[in-house]
């Protein structure tokens, strides 16, 4: 098994495995209370990429990434996605700016 | 394997956060599929319509539940998912600079401390 000990190179090799095939890439999560362990896969049932984790700021991390496993599966692999959690937000600011009445 | 509608599907999956949290794990997966046979499938492809949906699938072991979410649903589903994570996982280290500190300035002493005895 292939665990990675870099958060952004698991981020950047687990998109890239699914943009190249989506209909078999899968992400799957193992999280343990009792022994306070996270383990992150992805595959594709050639290439396989672990991540683990006792800490809980890659809780945080891995909440963003879920974020981006989302948007690509239920939007299409070709969805325009940023890792930055600003996406919906930024469309939506613009109209608001635009009434302005209350001010 | 039980396919359940959305809202379900988050409730079944918090208690089963509760029920694991002595002894046990969670396994979650998610996979993108339209849950459809190869027939269909093909009619899809020709008409020009792709439907996507995320098959998503948890299990504690003894009892496995699923759920698919479209891309409607997505948004609403990675909120909730969101909470019941961080509500959860509770029994993760969380990293303390002090402590980080300490050890990084302790380490650098008895490093300083080594050479003279040495020399």
């Amino acid at each position: 098994m292939v665990y990675i000990t870099s958060w952004d190179e698991f981020v950047e090799r687990s998109v890239q495995l699914f943009r190249a095939d989506p209909d078999s890439t899968r992400y799957v999560m193992k999280y343990r209370n009792c022994d306070g362990k996270l383990v992150l896969k992805v595959t594709d049932n050639r290439e396989c990429l672990k991540f683990k984790t006792d800490q809980a700021q890659d809780a945080k991390k891995m909440e963003k990434l879920n974020n981006i496993f989302f948007t690509l599966m239920a939007r299409g692999p070709d969805a325009d996605v940023s890792e930055v959690t600003g996406k919906e937000p930024m469309d939506a600011q613009p109209t608001k700016k635009g009434r302005g009445r209350k001010q | 394997m039980v396919l359940l509608q959305l809202d379900p599907f988050l409730n079944e999956l918090t208690s089963m956060f509760e029920h694991t949290t002595e002894k046990g794990s969670v396994w979650v997966t998610l996979k993108r599929s339209s849950l459809k046979s190869k027939l269909q499938r093909n009619k899809m492809a020709n008409g020009g319509q792709t439907e996507y949906r995320c098959l998503i699938r948890a299990t504690d072991g003894k009892k496995t539940i699923s759920t698919s979410v479209g891309a409607k649903d997505h948004q609403r589903f990675q909120a909730s998912y969101a909470t019941i994570l961080k509500a959860h996982m509770t029994a993760l280290k969380k990293r303390e600079r002090k402590d980080k500190k300490k050890a990084a300035v302790n380490d650098k002493k008895e490093g300083v401390a080594k050479k003279p005895k040495r020399a």
